[in-house]
């Protein structure tokens, strides 16, 4: 069961499950708990190879036993999601706490990540069950629907959830009085239906300059 | 008087004469009235030893001494301000997390982790964790700086708690505590993982935990 | 329909017709409607719109008549974009919180960190105190701060770093408590130079009538150039890049850093 004791302290009340959270996230706990490495990227092979190529930014562990366990990273704000069979597209520096019954893959999204650098890879999370996401600042929902599209900042966006299609478009000219560079910054365009998940603060990006 | 909280960042403290406060140098924001601050490294009483315990800590954080007529807002770092109403017992705090508190508590400077015999072990690793705390006693209001907020978790008899050490903020009540490794820890060793270690806090008191791995 | 974010199932999912029209949507982001309008904003604080919204560098040919009407600080025009389209767009910094403030033929200044965006029936000058910049007219803009604003009133003495603005009272003056500064602290550092300035030996004293805008932090936000005015007598820091007020002829005070104090916002 997951509960937020505050904006920023996610607790897990635990009776003898286990829950994958984000390595060094866990602040306290009562009762007994063990704690376990895991390695991110999924299972099998596919799962090595990601790693490899991911060199193991996700760094999971697995905590399992009785009683409350509290989750917290610096500072970030937490949100739950809920999942019944849907996935969830998270920047893998995002993620907390997954129920240990969901799976947690990695997804390869170049577009994106050839704006951010941190980040060229996507943790993918599905299944029945709850996740705890992180953001700089409380994330905002944002519907896309077709007769909505959404663009997004490449350092504000944090996760989404539907059927979207991403684009890459440049949507800023630069010329200033002082006659500096005609440089541009990129923006990620959201179509379908769906919704993103955008923080109040943007990573630096190295195109993402508005 | 005690400290009143503007918002979750900011509080207003009331200076009287012969009422002074002790604040952490920098803490200061703004104030009206006639107000005087001294800085003061031997920080309120305590004498020689309390300052040789806190060289010993790495605990010298600087304190000053607020004295005179008005009021004077405290804030430090944009980090969330937890205010304390002590009734005659004492809180374990780390100094560096001290913003501000009234002159009429009793300041001191204690060892975590000293009950354990688990120390030799650790404290090459938990070296710059503070575990040399400052204890404030009686009756008075401190406010304590967190990153990100505090919670408050309750200890109960038979029922400990156990903290990350880097999450750590503060605690209060007849509390025994002790350094631990947790099960699985070999795993975490060498991954900085706060996991490796864990103070452990038993008794009946409660612990004040905030939403960080971040030192202050 | 969409499934995801369904009311009930958590925080709600906003879209265009439920966000608010320049207004909060919560205490760290704001929304501003465009109507075929402009707005002026600082690069880098766009973090979502819907619709379809142009930025240009200010300096863009189109603009110039704007820019000359209301932005009068040209030496640090490339910060700031014009924001101009039809739809709604999400600003936010750093997730400190964000307010909007209106003016009603009025001024206020603030420091340039703070500042996101700006309507362009205000104009905005620089202040004559280093690092702030003043805001004219009437209009709404929207600052950000490290907590809640906390406003005051005068008399009043501030730790420059707490220091978000103020409005309709006169700039402030230095105040330097000399009895900190001749103290044990002081004379330390008078002698190695170590432990920085700190507010609690030298403020800004604001004094007649107006309000004080306060923030909650000592940890500045990231200082955003306001160009250097134009080097001529009578004007504090002309010509001298990084906005040096202080003469430097001036008798240095014991306890006072120089160049490091100078950095510290003072």
């Amino acid at each position: 069961m997951f509960r937020l004791q505050s904006s920023k302290v996610l607790a897990v009340d635990m009776t003898g499950d286990a829950v994958k959270a984000k390595n060094g996230s866990m602040v306290a706990y009562d009762g007994e708990m063990a704690f376990k490495k895991l390695s991110g990227g999924g299972e099998g092979l596919r799962g090595m190879v990601t790693r490899r190529l991911t060199g193991e930014q996700m760094t999971l562990m697995e905590v399992k036993g009785h009683g409350t366990c509290f989750f917290a990273d610096r500072a970030s704000e937490i949100n739950l999601v809920g999942l019944r069979g849907e996935t969830l597209y998270v920047e893998s520096s995002n993620l907390l706490v997954t129920d240990g019954g969901l799976r947690t893959g990695t997804t390869f999204t170049g577009m994106r990540g050839a704006s951010q650098g941190n980040g060229l890879f996507t943790t993918t999370i599905e299944g029945h069950g709850q996740a705890a996401i992180m953001s700089d600042g409380p994330a905002l929902l944002l519907r896309v629907s077709a007769q909505y599209p959404l663009t997004v900042d490449p350092g504000a966006y944090v996760a989404h959830q539907g059927n979207l299609r991403q684009s890459f478009q440049s949507g800023v000219t630069f010329r200033t009085l002082m006659g500096e560079g005609g440089g541009e910054a990129f923006q990620i365009r959201f179509e379908g239906d769906g919704v993103v998940y955008v923080q109040p603060s943007e990573r630096n990006t190295i195109a993402g300059d508005v | 008087m005690g400290f009143r909280e503007i918002n979750s960042k900011m509080i207003e403290a009331t200076v009287a004469p012969g009422q002074r406060l002790f604040s952490q140098r920098g803490a200061m924001l703004a104030y009206k009235g006639e107000v005087g601050f001294t800085p003061n490294l031997r920080g309120g009483q305590g004498g020689v030893m309390s300052m040789i315990g806190r060289r010993v800590a790495n605990e010298d954080t600087p304190l000053m001494t607020v004295e005179g007529n008005g009021t004077v807002l405290f804030g430090h770092g944009g980090h969330h301000i937890q205010v304390i109403n002590l009734t005659g017992d004492t809180l374990y705090v780390e100094a560096d997390r001290l913003l501000a508190f009234e002159g009429t508590l009793e300041q001191g400077t204690v060892f975590l982790g000293s009950q354990g015999g688990v120390m030799g072990m650790v404290r090459g690793q938990v070296s710059g964790q503070g575990l040399f705390t400052t204890s404030l006693k009686g009756h008075g209001a401190v406010a304590v700086m967190a990153h990100g907020g505090v919670i408050e978790l309750p200890i109960i008899p038979q029922r400990p708690v156990r903290v990350d050490p880097q999450a750590y903020v503060a605690h209060h009540g007849d509390v025994r505590n002790r350094l631990s490794t947790a099960l699985g820890w070999r795993d975490m060793v060498g991954r900085g993982s706060g996991e490796a270690f864990q103070l452990e806090l038993s008794g009946s008191g409660a612990v004040y935990v905030q939403a960080s791995e971040e030192k202050l | 329909m969409s499934t995801y974010g369904t009311p009930g199932a958590g925080p709600v999912a906003h879209d265009p017709m439920t966000l608010p029209a320049d207004d909060n949507v919560d205490h760290y982001t704001f929304c501003v409607e465009l109507k075929g309008t402009q707005w002026f904003m600082q690069k880098g604080k766009m973090i979502a719109y819907y619709g379809s919204i142009e930025f240009n560098g200010i300096g863009h040919g189109r603009l110039d008549r704007l820019v000359r009407t209301s932005f009068h600080s040209p030496l640090h025009a490339s910060d700031w974009v014009v924001a101009e389209g039809s739809g709604k767009m999400l600003l936010a910094d750093r997730a400190f919180d964000v307010n909007s403030y209106d003016l009603e033929d009025g001024n206020l200044t603030i420091r340039s960190g703070n500042l996101l965006a700006f309507q362009p029936s205000l104009s905005l000058k620089q202040s004559i105190v280093p690092g702030f910049l003043t805001l004219i007219g009437t209009g709404k803009f929207v600052a950000a701060s490290n907590g809640p604003v906390v406003f005051m009133e005068p008399p009043i003495r501030v730790d420059p770093q707490a220091l978000v603005g103020w409005a309709d009272c006169p700039s402030p003056c230095h105040h330097y408590d000399h009895g900190y500064m001749t103290g044990v602290m002081g004379g330390l550092r008078a002698m190695t130079g170590l432990g920085g300035a700190s507010g609690e030996e030298h403020q800004f004293e604001f004094v007649g009538a107006g309000t004080v805008l306060l923030q909650s932090s000592e940890a500045l936000m990231a200082e955003q150039a306001t160009g250097t005015p134009p080097q001529e007598p009578g004007v504090p820091g002309g010509g001298i890049p990084g906005g040096q007020g202080q003469g430097a002829g001036a008798p240095r005070l014991p306890g006072q850093l120089g160049d490091l104090q100078r950095r510290f916002g003072l």
